[in-house]
């Protein structure tokens, strides 16, 4: 797990860790429900999937929020039966770049990029219009904090939020002063230690690669949704030149295995 | 964490081991290792993965031991024992022992203590286990696991091995009655000084017990006595049990059964003494019954009660030590002296 990191030192010694730095464990959990009816996943419904995370506690929380990947950040919006080549390159990571973290009564918004919006105004103008017990929220910005600077609970859940809806649950494990054998190079971090492992959905024709299509509303295909490779989706689906054949609706499908 | 089966027996008999053997010096504590080959423990997992969460397991487990309210020939015995399973681990860097941030002073007074009362193996296996970052500074003591558990499990720790809780000693330290008999010697002095007679105070100013801090320093040191004994029935009582006498059971067994409620709802008090720590590492070397005649002597006398299985000698004075097992053990009486003044 951390074993290929640790007692690692960095070239430049500019990038040595400190030695009185805290090292926190951190686990982001997915927002992934098991459903029970599948034969892989029995029994797991109470174990949702997550990963570990280190970090330096004099580390911005920004350098955590873009070391989550999240296979929602990589979905691609938008219709493309017309034209399959054309599915841009976009992907929502760049297009909705907001995100806030929760802890302890504060959100932490990004706000690096123009584009970024405060997510967390409308839970704090919730909360304001009626007295619902939950205190003062504030919002402040993402990047001028540090670990350091925040009063953290070791087991308390925290959230981080980005796409707007998508929201992951944070608790923090440990907390401990670094040590000798720990990886001191400050630009590993945050380091990521353990990570959750899902199965990668195949194509439902050669049943060999990943898919990369799903359809809706498909004739042609034997189940609605359907989920194809890319080159059986184009042989089905087109003919030679490039015409689209029959009736559907076409997406392009992340895997949320695309991380193992 | 699921605990590991066998793990927390297999300390408990090593750590038992040692404080029966009544010593603190670590060739005993290796001598018992080396005979139980106790490093034989980390054997059975092959796979890193669980090497690793057995190791840490084991020091969790092995720490523990290592902090108050225990005994603190346990204490000593548990540190023996995390450098043991230390430096016998089988994985690659090694596992490091957690201690929380609170706890840290409470071991820096324990290493004071040893060092106070010469027992430099000890201080020496600390020490080591410092120079070799043998620790992890942590805010939590135990790690925390991603699994909710379906029951939480008490853990329970042998009684023998917890310091018998003692709320009079920790009140009356040696620091309180050295104070106290400053103060009287400085009021005795003044009385002198505005007496007419400058060689003793006046009649007239006798408001206290002149013997008071005396008399104060007895009294607590019959209760560590009383509660010794206590301890010691307790004890024996626990042994002895197993005696297939039966007139002698039924008897054992009753006052056992009050023993036990007793000393189980005094282990519901964490508290520990300072006078006892003082005292209990003395007493694996000669030490001298001080009687109470001389007022000035209080800071050494509490050594000699503090012996745990050996029979009680040189308790002339105090009436307990005569009592037969099967009679039940009360408070000592305090009797009111009459004021001859």
């Amino acid at each position: 797990q951390e074993s290929y990191a640790t007692g690692k030192r960095p070239d430049n010694p500019t990038d040595l860790v400190d030695e009185g730095d805290l090292l926190l464990t951190l686990n982001i959990y997915y927002p992934v429900i098991f459903q029970k009816a599948s034969a892989k996943f029995e029994g797991h419904k109470d174990h949702k999937p997550y990963q570990t995370v280190l970090v330096l506690g004099s580390q911005k929380l920004t350098e955590l929020r873009d070391c989550i990947s999240c296979v929602s950040d990589l979905q691609i919006g938008g219709e493309f039966s017309s034209q399959p080549d054309q599915a841009p390159e976009h992907i929502s990571k760049d297009l909705y770049k907001s995100a806030f973290f929760y802890f302890e009564g504060v959100f932490y918004n990004d706000k690096r990029y123009p584009e970024c919006r405060d997510l967390s105004r409308t839970i704090i103008e919730w909360s304001e219009t009626h007295d619902r017990g939950y205190g003062n929220l504030r919002s402040v910005k993402m990047e001028d904090y540090t670990f350091n600077d925040l009063a953290l609970k070791i087991g308390f859940p925290y959230l981080f939020c980005h796409q707007g809806n998508c929201e992951h649950i944070v608790i923090i494990t440990d907390t401990r002063l670094i040590h000798h054998d720990d990886c001191l190079d400050r630009n590993l971090y945050p380091l990521l230690i353990k990570k959750h492992w899902l199965c990668t959905r195949k194509c439902f024709v050669c049943k060999k690669y990943t898919a990369r299509w799903v359809t809706n509303e498909d004739s042609l295909a034997p189940a609605d949704p359907c989920l194809f490779c890319d080159v059986c989706f184009r042989m089905l689906h087109y003919d030679v030149e490039g015409n689209k054949l029959g009736e559907f609706l076409a997406y392009p499908y992340v895997d949320p295995g695309i991380f193992n | 964490m699921s605990s590991v089966p066998g793990l927390q027996e297999d300390c408990e008999e090593l750590l038992g081991a040692f404080q029966e053997a009544d010593t603190v010096r670590f060739e005993r504590f290796a001598e018992m290792w080396r005979e139980r080959r106790f490093h034989t423990i980390f054997y059975g997992r092959i796979r890193a993965l669980e090497r690793n969460k057995l190791t840490k397991k084991t020091l969790e487990l092995a720490q523990q031991y290592f902090l108050p309210p225990y005994a603190f020939q346990i204490r000593v015995g548990a540190l023996y024992l995390l450098y043991g399973l230390y430096n016998t681990q089988l994985c690659q860097p090694k596992q490091k022992i957690r201690i929380a941030l609170k706890d840290w002073p409470e071991i820096q007074r324990f290493r004071q203590d040893l060092i106070d009362s010469q027992h430099y193996d000890a201080v020496y296996i600390f020490r080591t286990l410092r120079l070799a970052r043998a620790f992890h500074f942590t805010a939590m003591p135990k790690l925390l696991n991603y699994r909710t558990k379906k029951k939480i499990e008490e853990k329970e720790f042998k009684e023998e091995f917890k310091d018998p809780s003692n709320r009079v000693n920790s009140l009356i330290t040696n620091d309180v009655l050295e104070e106290l008999m400053n103060i009287h010697d400085h009021y005795q002095k003044m009385k002198c000084v505005i007496s007419a007679d400058k060689s003793q105070p006046d009649k007239a100013l006798s408001l206290i017990k002149d013997e008071f801090v005396v008399n104060l320093k007895d009294i607590a040191l019959e209760h560590q006595e009383w509660q010794q004994n206590r301890m010691k029935l307790f004890l024996n009582a626990k042994e002895t049990g197993e005696i297939s006498n039966k007139k002698k059971e039924e008897t054992l067994l009753e006052s056992e059964g009050s023993e036990r409620a007793s000393a189980l709802a005094k282990i519901k008090y964490k508290s520990y003494s300072a006078v006892v720590e003082a005292s209990k590492s003395r007493r694996h070397r000669q030490v001298k019954l001080e009687s109470s005649e001389s007022g000035l002597n209080y800071g050494k006398s509490p050594n000699t009660s503090r012996k745990n299985r050996r029979p009680a000698r040189r308790r002339g004075e105090m009436q307990m030590a005569k009592e037969t097992i099967t009679q039940h053990i009360g408070m000592p009486v305090i009797t009111e002296e009459n004021s001859d003044e």
